[in-house]
């Protein structure tokens, strides 16, 4: 099964706060962003990948449309996942984070699909031993090449910082 | 492979067969010893998005700090090119070449004129650089509020505090026997010593990488300490290594690097002059000259947020077939820089292994300490660490200290920097450094540093000026760094 990146659209972050109040020193520690899923046909989301950029909590709500007859509700997949230990230091700042379908409590969401996961079939197991003499040759030969190998003396030069036997440089690059 | 030719060995039982002989050889622990050496020294695999010069470094701001304070460095280096007229590399003329090779053991009694020569950097200025870090996402506010450090390092990096120290560095606590405590003439050898030293033996016996960095903790005997050192660091003279470092001479006599210039002035001004290390002035250059030229320090730089100065053949400028990293082994040697090698040359006589020892100390610790990064064992975190632990333990004398101009770490830097070499007596030192291996960590420095500072906490709230307090703790040969670490960290009333 292989996986693809599903195209969605990031809206700019906005502020939460409260009421009509709107100050310039009182910061709100909280931002909403919207994710849009331009018309896909249904697919099934495995992972959401993200570079953290000082959020220490994350939630995530997603809305369902369940069917054509009820009204699309919002359901919480994650709620203050932390994504940084000590908000005030800078552990898991600028990491990179990757949130996995498991990770949220199982919900019955259509547009994921509900297929479990194909257990695979064991590899067949190979019939009887292999040939002992077929294998013991193998080793064999394989011995035969260590002892080449053991034997001939290597003409790679070891620890090569020049090029073509010149080290004359020009001054120190910049970029 | 020999063994497999003899007709006992049967094809059923091959990969148990295989495993018992791994046993039996010492080939199964040479590869334990191994794996956990790669575990030591590698980070973490990280998140499969993440590139490179994340694993290097994952703030960016402190990426950008590091790549300005290379362009510093390689302008300055440069200049000192163009001014003296002297090419970054050049090959020797046979007849030089051939007087090299015959004083190879005695270049310390050269005396080339160095005096146009200026170390490329020196701590106080790489001090600056720390000092004027800021994460741009990071209010701190003009005026001075509580959200304000009070030390110079203004980054907000998690460091530890005492409880999580005390956790940390268990097996220093006070019901635990410690060489360079209870080794001491008063305690009797039964209590502790004897025992300690057969366990080493033991451990060495066993050839156990993981069992001898955890029992170094508790320090190494003298006697145990070259091998145990060199256990865990996963060293072993094998005659590849011998011929490797022979190859890296042979890179020395055939071409002549600025770097080597350095390399002089730099063991000229520090070692030399040091009452311990002066005996060891020839063995510095041959473990430095060829340090210079190794290429195998370049796979360092995947996680150090240093990377190496770049240069290009003369003539081919922009044209990367001909782009090489100067100098091969992409580190830039800086005033102090030698005496990270001095104390080895009292373990290792053997020019080879002294090298691959340093080598590996110096790609697994000591990079840390003069390159910009977050790591808990980079040196902003230990400035940080050392600032937080006495403005916390000893908040009158850190306020007293700053209030007469006097801060802290403008004293303690330059001791961690150079992990306290040439500021300790040697057996002192080597007791630390025993500590460092152990714990896999240089959050030790920082400790010491301030354990240090409570230690002349008295006749430090009695000076009045920085230079005062330069005095105060000029002399550190007489310190005795286990017990001024045990109670700091153990004994000391908060």
């Amino acid at each position: 099964m292989s996986r693809v990146s599903v195209p969605c659209h990031v809206k700019g972050t906005v502020a939460l706060q409260v009421g009509d109040v709107r100050t310039s020193q009182g910061r709100p520690g909280v931002l909403v962003i919207d994710v849009t899923f331009p018309s896909v046909a249904p697919f099934e989301l495995q992972e959401i990948m993200f570079k953290n950029y000082y959020t220490a909590f994350l939630s995530i709500r997603v809305r369902q449309h369940t069917s054509t007859h009820t009204p699309a509700k919002w359901v919480t997949c994650l709620r203050d996942y932390c994504l940084m230990p000590d908000p005030h230091s800078e552990e898991g700042a600028q990491e990179y984070v990757s949130l996995f379908k498991h990770q949220s409590p199982s919900m019955t969401f259509p547009k994921w699909l509900s297929h479990p996961v194909s257990c695979e079939q064991p590899a067949p197991l190979i019939e009887g031993l292999p040939d002992p003499s077929r294998v013991s040759s193998e080793v064999q030969q394989m011995w035969a090449l260590t002892e080449m190998i053991r034997a001939s003396h290597t003409s790679t030069r070891i620890g090569r910082f020049d090029v073509d036997g010149c080290y004359d440089l020009n001054l120190l690059s910049y970029t | 492979m020999a063994s497999l030719q003899r007709p006992e060995i049967k094809l059923e039982s091959l990969k148990e067969d295989i495993k018992e002989f791994f046993k039996i050889s010492g080939w199964e622990k040479k590869l334990q010893n191994a794996v956990y050496s790669e575990l030591s020294v590698f980070p973490l695999p990280s998140h499969p998005a993440a590139p490179p010069e994340h694993l290097k470094e994952p703030l960016v701001y402190m990426r950008k700090a590091q790549g300005s304070w290379e362009k510093r460095i390689l302008k300055s280096l440069n200049s000192m090119c163009t001014e003296l007229s002297i090419p970054l590399a050049r090959k020797r003329p046979v007849g030089e070449q051939k007087e090299l090779l015959n004083k190879w053991n005695e270049m310390g009694t050269d005396e080339p004129d160095l005096s146009l020569f200026r170390p490329v950097y020196a701590p106080k200025d790489f001090l600056e650089v720390l000092i004027n870090l800021r994460n741009p996402n990071y209010e701190n506010g003009d005026s001075l509020s509580f959200r304000t450090h009070l030390g110079l390092i203004q980054v907000p990096l998690k460091v530890k505090d005492i409880p999580e120290l005390k956790e940390f560095f268990v097996e220093l606590g006070l019901t635990t026997g410690q060489l360079g405590i209870d080794d001491s003439t008063q305690v009797p050898p039964e209590l502790f010593e004897n025992e300690h030293v057969r366990i080493g033996q033991k451990v060495l016996a066993e050839q156990d990488s993981a069992a001898a960095q955890q029992y170094i903790r508790q320090g190494s005997p003298t006697a145990l300490r070259a091998e145990l050192w060199a256990l865990i660091l996963n060293i072993s003279s094998q005659p590849e290594d011998i011929l490797y470092y022979e190859q890296l001479k042979t890179n020395v006599i055939q071409h002549d690097l600025l770097v080597d210039s350095l390399i002089y002035k730099d063991v000229k001004l520090t070692a030399s002059n040091d009452d311990y290390y002066f005996v060891f002035e020839d063995y510095l250059y041959q473990v430095l000259l060829c340090f210079s030229r190794d290429p195998s320090v370049l796979g360092h730089f995947a996680y150090n947020s240093a990377s190496p100065p770049k240069s290009y053949i003369r003539g081919k400028l922009g044209l990367e077939e001909y782009a090489v990293f100067y100098p091969p082994n992409g580190v830039i040697p800086f005033h102090g820089f030698s005496m990270y090698v001095a104390p080895l040359c009292f373990l290792y006589h053997e020019p080879s292994k002294l090298y691959q020892i340093f080598r590996e100390m110096y790609v697994r610790f000591f990079f840390r300490l003069h390159s910009i990064s977050s790591h808990p064992s980079g040196i902003v975190s230990l400035c940080l660490l050392f600032e937080t632990l006495l403005q916390t333990y000893l908040p009158q004398l850190f306020y007293h200290l700053r209030e007469i101009g006097a801060q802290p770490l403008r004293i303690s830097f330059k001791w961690m920097v150079r992990a306290f070499s040439g500021y300790l007596a040697t057996d002192q030192l080597l007791l630390l450094w025993d500590r460092i291996l152990g714990y896999n960590s240089l959050e030790i420095l920082a400790v010491l540093a301030a354990a240090v500072f409570a230690f002349r906490a008295v006749n430090l709230m009695e000076v009045t000026s920085l230079a005062a307090a330069e005095a105060v703790l000029a002399d550190l040969s007489t310190l005795k760094v286990m017990p001024l670490l045990q109670i700091f960290l153990f004994a000391t009333v908060t």
